[in-house]
């Protein structure tokens, strides 16, 4: 049951194709305002698998929106936010749903592993970060030292 | 190629990022597809050492995300719209669903294998069953084997569609529950608007005679008084109201008759058109003797019953508060006609009596006072006695300036409504017996049927209906006869009934009647054939039509309904679901808005 109950972070990573993307989106649209949970679920969580950053915003807003009208759906909800977030690069807020979920489910396999993924994205970036700061850090004090240079040698 | 177009949108995507999101693009950059990157991202993280992890989880916030969230406009708006506030973020209740929205997602997609599985079912199970093949067991088996996990895997499937389909007729059962209370509120909403509307309308009608009654006496001079002194006091036209309190003023019985306008509704009331069919609207108690005839002119309009008890009596449908009394005849009324502001009422005492309500001074007006209305006597009503009969009045009809009326003498009358005179009397047994071949069987007819009946009750004329020159009339002998009133004859007789004719009613297609043989016939009026028929346990005794519905009283407590449109009969009134109630004696209809009167003097009123 758990195992089929939520998707793992790899199946957000896998587009689906325009067409059946066309197909969800057409099934949203024709039930309008009155839309069901499920549908607008599909849309969304088609939209997350997308590679258009646009397409995935829209698809978080989605979520957003069934997390706020539907309570009993909440649960999953968080999951599939955290997840849209860490599609989109929001690690904090990523983060902050996953944790959640944990705090609710800690064995949940789907949310440990997702956790894991956030946290590595977050030490590339910072060691990144680090390396850039050095960098022009360093590329800034080479530049004052030629100029330092530069002077000494006018002078 | 997808893993260029990839790159060159992971690109696109963080131009505005830092340099840590334009260089990890490159650096999977060289796996094949995107499945591949997280498998990757996932076996990296188990070798990565914890401790390099840990020392940078503290940051809240990496720099790309940093710059995003600060920079782009586009990236701010979004998260203004999708940002979930720690109370609302915690409040997960524990609820239990049948399915995920996962499953729910997989169960929607679209699978492709289904034709093949359909193929490979039947195969499968012949292969099983063949037992011929005893050499391929083991890959039968096999393949059996992927069959039954593809085919569990199916059930599974279809056990969250089902479960899926479930839930959401629950979803729209709540939604349908909530939309039907936003409709009560909504009904509730329209009904006192419309009570507020009519209200108004009465009141616009007072000021209106008060005005007419102040120009009245302005050129009769009659106030000259009043108005120097209003001209040279410089003080509000109310002035003259200091003369004379305007309760007072309003009180005082006018010597002269004022011509009042009519009263006549501006605004159509509409709110029983939304009501469930079947809806009990009011419930009045207008005699205390069995009603002989009722009519109303709109819906929530005037409504004019009469009964054993001699009298008519005039009611507001729209407070149900009794307006007065029509007196005059010297016996009960047993058949009326309201039209606008007019009542044509024909009674055993053998006149017809045509009524004007918007002669009445304190018709309306006195409406705000107390329930003292139920003895006034609106006798100055009065426009035509037209005596002319020699024995009761059955039935009548007027349209326009012609009044048709049907009388136990065993003529018609036609009468000119502007000069109150009778201006042609038709013979029924005349002309019966003019269309009859055979006389002799014509008298034995007659016999027949006041035999059949065997209760004085069956009225010789029993309904009639006129239009311009056309004249429908029914009659005891269950012979439905249409009249030429330009010449005087007969011009088509319409046999099929085997009882007395009680009522009729046609539009420009169908002719419609109702008899005591407990039959309602529809004939077609082009052709004088039968159109349709249905019957009922016990006789008719009346019957009316609206563009949809046949409405008749068969000596029950329900009125049964005869809906046009779908075909279906239903009952509708105080008798539906074992309730109690009298008889249903008479029943009239319009645009879905139905008045009944009973035997005990109670009129109900229904949405239809």
């Amino acid at each position: 049951m758990s195992s089929e109950y939520l998707p793992y972070a790899v199946d957000a990573d896998s587009p689906m194709k325009e067409s059946e993307l066309a197909v969800l989106r057409r099934q949203f649209e024709s039930e309008g305002a009155y839309v069901g949970v499920q549908t607008k679920f599909n849309y969304a969580w088609g939209l997350i698998k997308s590679e258009k950053r646009l397409d995935q915003q829209l698809g978080v807003r989605y979520l957003t929106e069934i997390f706020k009208q539907y309570p009993e759906r909440r649960r999953e909800c968080v999951y599939y936010l955290a997840l849209g977030n860490y599609k989109l690069g929001n690690y904090s807020e990523a983060r902050r749903y996953n944790e959640l979920l944990l705090d609710k489910e800690p064995a949940n396999l789907q949310a440990r592993s997702l956790q894991q993924l956030i946290d590595d994205k977050v030490t590339k970036e910072g060691m990144l970060g680090v390396a850039i700061v050095s960098g022009v850090t360093l590329v800034t004090g080479v530049v004052a030292a030629a100029l330092w240079k530069g002077l000494q040698r006018k002078r | 190629m997808g893993t260029n177009s990839r790159d060159l949108q992971a690109f696109r995507q963080t131009v505005t990022a830092t340099a840590g999101s334009l260089i990890s693009p490159f650096a999977d950059g060289n796996l094949p597809s995107s499945y591949h990157n997280a498998m990757t991202d996932i076996t990296r993280e188990l070798r990565k050492p914890t401790l390099q992890q840990k020392l940078f989880t503290f940051n809240s916030k990496t720099p790309s995300e940093l710059v995003r969230s600060k920079l782009s406009t586009q990236e701010i708006r979004y998260r203004a719209v999708t940002f979930l506030p720690d109370e609302v973020l915690h409040d997960i209740p524990d609820a239990e669903n049948t399915y995920s929205l996962f499953q729910g997602f997989q169960a929607s997609l679209p699978e492709p294998e289904t034709k093949k599985k359909g193929k490979k079912g039947p195969k499968a199970i012949t292969d099983s069953n063949g037992s011929s093949s005893e050499v391929d067991e083991p890959e039968t088996m096999t393949g059996l084997e992927s069959d039954r996990a593809k085919l569990t895997h199916r059930l599974e499937m279809l056990g969250i569609r089902k479960n899926m389909a479930s839930s959401e007729i629950r979803d729209i059962d709540m939604k349908i529950a909530n939309l039907n209370a936003m409709r009560n509120i909504v009904l509730n909403r329209l009904a006192s608007l419309e009570e507020e509307e009519s209200q108004t309308e009465h009141e616009i009608v007072e000021v209106d005679n008060k005005i007419e009654d102040l120009r009245y006496d302005m050129a009769e001079g009659l106030v000259p008084g009043n108005m120097t002194d209003t001209g040279s006091d410089g003080s509000t036209p109310s002035g003259d109201n200091t003369f004379m309190s305007d309760s007072i003023y309003k009180k005082l019985p006018s010597p002269k008759s004022r011509k009042h306008r009519p009263y006549k509704r501006i605004s159509m009331p509409i709110l029983h058109e939304h009501f469930e069919p079947g809806t009990n609207i009011k419930e009045l108690q207008t005699h205390n003797d069995s009603i002989t005839a009722l009519d109303f002119d709109v819906p929530f309009g005037t409504l004019v019953t009469a009964a054993f008890d001699d009298t008519v009596r005039v009611w507001d449908l729209n407070n149900g508060r009794c307006l007065g009394l029509l007196e005059g005849h010297n016996a009960s009324v047993r058949c009326l006609q309201v039209e606008d502001n007019f009542v044509a009422t024909g009674s055993m005492d053998a006149t017809v009596r045509i009524w004007d309500l918007s002669r009445a001074e304190h018709y309306r007006a006195g409406e705000s006072e107390e329930n003292a209305n139920d003895h006034v006597n609106l006798s100055d009503c009065g426009v035509h006695t037209l005596e002319a009969h020699v024995a009761e009045i059955t039935a009548l009809h007027f349209q326009g300036d012609t009044l048709i009326s049907g009388s136990a003498d065993k003529t018609l009358r036609q009468w000119d409504l502007q000069a109150g005179r009778c201006v042609q009397t038709l013979d029924v047994l005349w002309a019966a017996a003019q269309n009859s071949m055979v006389p002799s069987s014509d008298t034995s007819r007659w016999g027949a049927s006041t035999g059949r009946g065997g209760d004085s009750k069956a009225d010789f004329i029993g309904a009639v209906q006129c239009f311009d020159a056309a004249l429908a009339c029914g009659t005891a002998d269950g012979m439905v006869r249409l009249w030429d009133l330009r010449s005087g004859q007969v011009h088509r007789s319409l046999v099929g009934h085997t009882g007395p004719v009680t009522c009729l009613q046609f539009d420009d297609v169908h002719l419609v009647t109702g008899s005591l043989d407990r039959s309602i016939r529809i004939w077609d009026l082009r052709t004088g054939s039968i159109f349709d028929v249905y019957g009922y346990e016990n006789p008719v005794t009346a019957m009316q039509f609206d563009a949809r519905r046949i409405v008749s009283a068969a000596g029950q407590n329900v009125v049964k309904i005869y809906d046009k449109t779908d075909g279906r009969h239903w009952d509708c009134g105080a008798g539906v679901n074992e309730g109690k109630g009298a008889v249903v004696e008479k029943v009239r209809i319009q645009d879905g808005y139905l008045v009944e009167g009973r035997k005990d003097g109670v009129v109900g009123v229904w949405a239809c």
